[in-house]
């Protein structure tokens, strides 16, 4: 028997979290849907219940409040190019954008979307069929991590190009669940556990990212892929510097999670380095060889604190 | 399921859908507009971008739900129903289609882009692009499309619908040969009316899905078909058993069942089959088929293959020793001791290179169906005629009880080459079903499948004079073969002969060792057998060059063989177009002025190479010629062309027109060419060894000029006239006298008189060649294309990316029949050629791979190809049709080691492995610095 499939697309946000409750047991939101549609075509994906948050009433809005900028989340990646705030203060945003994924995926894909994207893995993106070829790895309910060779702790990659630059930002997001709203730093949301990366509830909505607008910030983005299109990140890196001196740095595509060192531009930029390194958990599961990746995340680092020396 | 409403076209469907039903099936299977393509299933090709209330999205990862109710357009309603949108007429005027697959996508992805940017630069238009692979063009045609258009729109009136009678007009065109047009389908094909194996939808078909080996080399040890098989809608399941008899395309390789029988040989190998009322049921039923398997000991690279294996069982039986190995082929000529001797300097390298797959667009599919006639199959297949002998053999049915129907294809580049497993298998449960049955494979399914280029080792040393003249050749091959034989034992071959060319080699051997592993099998792949061993060569010359100091362009004109000259393994060379290629592309790119002299990290390269005009033996050894091509003209006046050749999307259909029009001075709108039908067409061996426009054009050139005869005699007699004064042209038949001054249907009316239908047959059966001793017919042709490369590259010697600036290629082609389209397959090739220097290459995990998709096997994007700059040569080959030859193929051979050579002259390193990956490089330039500053400090 072929399991009962449901496609549901509220109208209004209260409406998509009731229904997600009444579904709790097998469900998803899909927004853009990009990377969630393929993860359901290779069976990753099995929840039966579909909730499309696209027609939202109150989506896709932009808008200046008090002394942020509010992104909805289900601004595509390809809008957010076209809205002038965003592109005079925060260029690094728009870089990171524009490099995710292809021009036709980014018509689709959303913002929240990205900085909620599945983590990947070579051995975890695959079809049912080759994951018990392979026999299952930590992600999809086996035993180990294979591409480890065998740990028991799963180094799928955070693969979001758009969070390193929110993050250096201070971003924080609005999560809406059917108790009200909450507000919380966006590097917080990320766990570090490959398995559940994100700590947000699946009943809650993501609704909105916001950015602090009275402030400073120079961005260095850097994003590492073979092709220069289509290619998910292989490494991204967000170096931030503020008007006081503090440096951030956010480092994607090297850990279950964003790698994120805070230090000031008159410590030892080398220590910073050596910190992001340290705290990166990269393994071979991408097309680069864990060791270049390690290579590029130190000359990304260094070229970026460099030119950030010249902005 | 549930009903939803789409307008699509402007015409309202009120469909039952399934609840995560995508786009693109609804558009596809619910409303029968096939135009829209599906390439991937994963939103990585852009083949099925369709649009939804004027915007573009990837209709294979939509849900349907999200737009019911929705205005949608897709390929077939962006112009009225008899023209053509304006950008469409671009691509049919820029040559930008070629197998047609990815058009629809591209065309709406373009439509979308320039309606919010109506006047893109170059480099707006590749971005917007960037998500849509193209396979057979190298983008530039489609770039160039887009841009005029562009440019001659504004935006008011893009919606305005053009003069779909532009192709008819360019079809009018006078002097056929020579002159540059669009396929003859291409406007079928701009507009999605073009039907691909997966379009056709019979009645009550069923639908097939497989169940695949998880092993790479395991006993078979119980298949229970029994939960499946009680799921409603399963109407058959087929095991291996069924079907036991082996097939391969070379008779000396049958060794391959449609399914495993008692073992399986690679993960991925089809177990069973379910056919069901949907795709749907199909796959759950697989899912319901539980396979107990015994693992044996896998050998899964050439090292595990190529010794004894001890006490473990080998993956095929047959064969006197005791390892895995498939073939040795060994040739040697003159004396390769004395020429290590006589050459002053010796230069020995040993390469490897990853397996790389075909990549083309359109999936592997077919549909099967048995009637009184017999078996009838519409498949995607380079090789109608191969696959008509295989499922002879394998259905155990007479010849004349089977047909083999070529639709569109959507690009093979070889690997369609092969009767498949799936072919086979939709026959069998046809005939045991009596219904219809498709299948259409999974991305993942078509990359198992495989066939693609044999990853490969070899050590080859290359001795010179000091003078630069090339004195000897030894080249030691082995090459991974996967789980079965497929074309195998010529690639065996072609990796050696095709390196006693394009220079002159006295002194010259190879041995090839190709091995079985567990892995999915390869076979041919365009430039088949000799790119991996051309990319040593021409690597090792580079080599010599800096090792006696004499620029490489200069080596090699010293070295080239003459026009008219036999090789040292007997090959006869007739036209060469060596060094007039080369020398463009020396002259274009600026070598003198930049060669050697440009900043560390930027560099040019140059590479040669040359290729088979069609192999000169059939694969199947018997007396029929290699194609025949008939003729039938009507009191119409028009011209049926009926051809076994497969157009598979390089052209050859048009070609065949061209011809036909040429020698009898008609236009092309009075040609219709109907191809590769078992039933319907008289044989061509098919699309393989870049034999068509020599083989099935010769056929075509001799039957048009069989039939001139026939006009010629019948208005001789009427007009008593003698038939050497008649002369065909402009549409007309006419003497100097203009005693005879008739129209072509005139003419038509005197041939058709009391008789009717005038039919002739037209052939092309290659001259001997070669020498007599065994082996010598591998590479043999009746001609043999030339060419060469320079590539720019700038080298990141921080993070050792190369970046590709130009590509300048040159290929003697002979004569090319239509410009148009030899630009694109050389575009096409040079883009293919990109792919495995810089990016391509099959991963394995223990046997098996890694990437199976379009995301992460990486196919260089819009922005990941340079500018090329593509040349023809003309050098009018005394025995090609009108002087044509082969420009599929070839012209892959000399851009990799260009790339290759060009960063050694950027940065001074030696590239002995594709792809060329960034870590390597940066690896090889921090060895180079080491050795240096060790250099440095002993001195």
């Amino acid at each position: 028997m072929i399991a009962e499939k449901k496609y549901i697309k509220p109208a209004t946000l209260e409406e998509a979290i009731r229904l997600a409750h009444e579904h709790k047991d097998d469900f998803s939101y899909i927004a853009g849907g990009t990377d969630l549609l393929v993860n359901k075509y290779q069976g990753n994906h099995i929840a039966q219940c579909l909730i499309d948050i696209t027609g939202l009433a109150e989506s896709k809005k932009i808008a200046v409040v008090g002394e942020h900028l509010k992104i909805c989340s289900l601004t595509r990646l390809d809008e957010l190019g076209k809205h002038e705030i965003i592109t005079s203060k925060f260029p690094a945003l728009i870089m990171a954008a524009s490099e995710v994924a292809s021009p036709m995926l980014r018509k689709t894909a959303t913002i929240g979307g990205n900085i909620l994207c599945e983590n990947r893995c070579s051995f975890y993106n695959q079809s049912e069929w080759w994951r018990e070829s392979v026999g299952y790895c930590l992600k999809c309910e086996g035993d180990i991590c294979i591409a480890t060779g065998g740990k028991k702790a799963c180094f799928s990659k955070f693969v979001s190009d758009t969070a390193p630059v929110l993050i250096s930002l201070g971003a924080r997001v609005e999560l809406r669940d059917i108790d009200g709203s909450k507000i919380i730093d966006l590097e917080t949301i990320y766990t570090g556990d490959g398995i559940k990366p994100r700590n947000i509830p699946d009943t809650s909505i993501l609704k909105t990212i916001i950015l602090p607008l009275n402030q400073d910030i120079k961005i260095i983005f850097k994003k590492l892929r073979p092709r220069q299109a289509v290619d998910f990140t292989s490494l991204t890196t967000a170096v931030s510097l503020n008007e006081e001196g503090a440096i951030k740095i956010v480092a994607g595509g090297v850990d279950p999670k964003p790698v994120i060192i805070k230090g000031d531009i008159k410590g030892n930029l080398n220590d910073y380095i050596k910190m992001a390194l340290s705290k990166s958990r990269m393994v071979d599961n991408d097309y680069y060889s864990r060791k270049y990746r390690r290579e590029m995340l130190r000359l990304f680092l260094e070229q970026s604190f460099e030119e950030l020396k010249n902005i | 399921m549930r009903q939803a409403s789409f307008i699509i076209n402007g015409k309202r469907h009120h469909v039952v859908i399934g609840e995560h039903e995508m786009l693109s099936d609804v558009i596809r299977n619910k409303t029968g507009l096939t135009g829209t393509k599906i390439g991937c299933s994963q939103g990585s090709c852009g083949a099925c971008t369709v649009l939804v209330e004027g915007n573009a999205v990837l209709s294979c990862i939509t849900p349907a739900l999200r737009f019911d109710g929705a205005n949608i357009t897709t390929i077939e309603g962006i112009a009225d129903t008899h023209g053509l949108h304006k950008l469409q007429e671009k691509f049919v005027e820029k040559g930008a289609i070629q197998c047609g697959f990815c058009t629809p996508g591209m065309v709406l992805t373009a439509l979308d882009f320039i309606k919010n940017n109506p006047s893109p630069t170059k480099d707006e238009v590749k971005m917007a692009l960037s998500g849509n692979l193209c396979r057979c063009t190298g983008y530039k045609k489609i770039i160039d499309a887009v841009i005029e258009f562009a440019k001659e729109n504004s935006e008011e009136n893009m919606s305005v619908p053009g003069d779909g009678d532009k192709q008819i007009a360019t079809q009018k065109i006078k002097n056929t040969v020579g002159i540059g047009r669009p396929y003859i389908e291409a406007n079928k094909k701009v507009r999605g009316m073009a039907d691909y194996a997966d379009d056709y939808q019979l009645k009550d078909a069923l639908h097939v899905k497989f169940v695949r080996s998880i092993y790479p080399h395991a006993r078979i040890l119980k298949i229970d078909t029994e939960d499946a098989s009680k799921i409603d809608g399963v109407r058959c399941i087929s095991t291996g058993k069924e079907l036991p008899i082996t097939f391969g395309v070379l008779p000396i390789s049958q060794d391959e069942t449609a399914m495993a029988v008692d073992k399986t040989r690679y993960i991925g190998e089809i177990v069973a089959a379910v056919a069901a009322d949907t795709e749907a049921i199909a796959t759950e039923a697989c899912r319901l088929i539980k396979v107990e398997y015994e693992p044996i000991k896998e050998f899964l690279t050439i090292d595990d293959s190529i010794n004894d294996i001890g006490a473990n069982e080998k993956i095929h039986e047959y064969g006197k020793f005791n390892n895995n190995i498939h073939k040795k082929a060994e040739l040697r000529f003159g004396n390769q001791e004395e020429g290590l001797k006589e050459a002053d300097v010796v230069s020995k390298m040993s390469f490897s290179f990853a397996g790389i797959n075909h990549g083309f667009t359109e999936p592997h599919a077919a549909t099967a169906y048995w009637d009184e006639n017999g078996l009838t199959i519409i498949t995607a297949t380079q090789v109608t005629h191969y696959l008509h002998r295989a499922l002879a053999k394998t259905m155990e049915e007479p010849l004349s009880r089977i047909r083999v129907i070529k639709p569109y294809v959507g690009g093979g580049f070889g690997g369609k080459g092969d009767p498949f497993p799936h072919e086979i298998i939709i026959s069998h449960i046809a005939r045991k079903t009596r219904k219809p049955v498709k299948v259409c494979l999974t991305r993942e399914e078509v990359f198992l499948t495989n066939h693609g280029r044999h990853p490969s080792q070899m050590t080859i040393s290359l001795g010179a004079s000091k003078e630069g003249l090339l004195k000897v050749l030894d080249a030691d091959i082995a090459i991974d073969g996967g789980a079965y034989g497929s074309f195998g034992v010529v690639t065996s071959y072609y990796n050696g002969v095709l390196l006693q060319a394009p220079y002159k080699l006295d002194n010259f051997g190879f041995k090839t060792i190709r091995v079985y592993t567990n892995k999915p099998q390869c076979g041919a792949m365009r430039g088949h057998g000799a790119v991996n061993s051309r990319f040593a060569v021409e690597s090792l010359i580079d080599d010599i060059s800096h090792k006696i100091n004499m620029d490489p362009v200069k080596l090699r004109m010293k070295n080239f063989l003459d026009s008219n000259t036999l090789t040292v393994g007997h090959y006869r060379i007739t036209s060469n177009g060596s060094r007039e290629s080369l020398q463009k592309v020396a002259d274009q790119s600026g070598w003198e002025e930049k060669y050697g002299k440009m900043e560390y990290g930027h560099g040019l390269g140059v590479g040669c190479g040359f290729f088979i005009s069609g192999s000169a033996l059939p694969i199947i050894w018997n007396e029929l010629p290699q194609s025949t091509v008939h003729l039938k003209v009507d009191f119409d006046g028009r011209v049926l062309v009926t051809s076994g050749a497969n157009d598979i999307g390089q052209g050859s259909d048009t070609m065949l027109a061209i011809i036909v029009a040429e020698v009898l001075g008609i236009s092309m709108d009075k040609i219709f060419v109907l191809g590769a039908d078992t039933l319907l067409t008289p044989v061509d061996l098919g699309s393989y060894s870049s034999r068509v426009t020599f083989m099935a054009g010769n056929a075509a050139k001799n039957a048009a000029e069989n039939l001139k005869k026939e006009i010629t005699t019948a208005i001789s007699l009427k007009y008593e006239i003698d038939a050497a004064e008649l002369y065909f042209s402009d549409d007309c038949i006419s003497s100097n006298d203009k005693k005879v001054d008739i129209s072509w249907l005139e003419a038509i009316e005197i041939v058709t008189a009391n008789r009717g239908a005038v039919c002739v047959s037209g052939k092309y059966i290659s001259p001997k060649l070669g020498g007599d001793f065994k082996g010598a017919g591998a590479g043999l042709s009746p001609s043999y294309s030339f060419g060469a490369c320079v590539a720019e590259v700038k080298v990141d010697i921080h993070t050792g990316h190369v970046r590709l600036l130009d590509i300048w290629g040159a290929h003697d082609c002979g004569k090319a029949l239509n410009p148009l389209a030899v630009e694109g397959q050389l575009e096409g090739s040079w883009h293919m050629g990109i792919g495995q220097a810089m990016s391509e290459e099959m991963i394995y995990f223990n046997g098996l791979l890694v990437n199976n998709n379009f995301l992460d096997y990486k196919i260089p994007t819009t922005l990941d190809t340079p500018e090329i700059h593509c040349n023809i040569i003309e050098t009018i080959d005394p025995e090609g049709p009108f002087g044509a030859k082969e420009c599929g193929e070839g012209a892959l051979h000399p851009v990799i080691p260009a790339i290759a050579n060009a960063i050694y002259d950027a940065v001074g390193i030696r590239i002995t492995k594709l792809p060329i990956k960034s870590e390597d490089v940066l690896e090889l330039i921090k060895q180079k610095k080491e050795q240096h500053n060790k250099q440095t400090t002993i001195t």
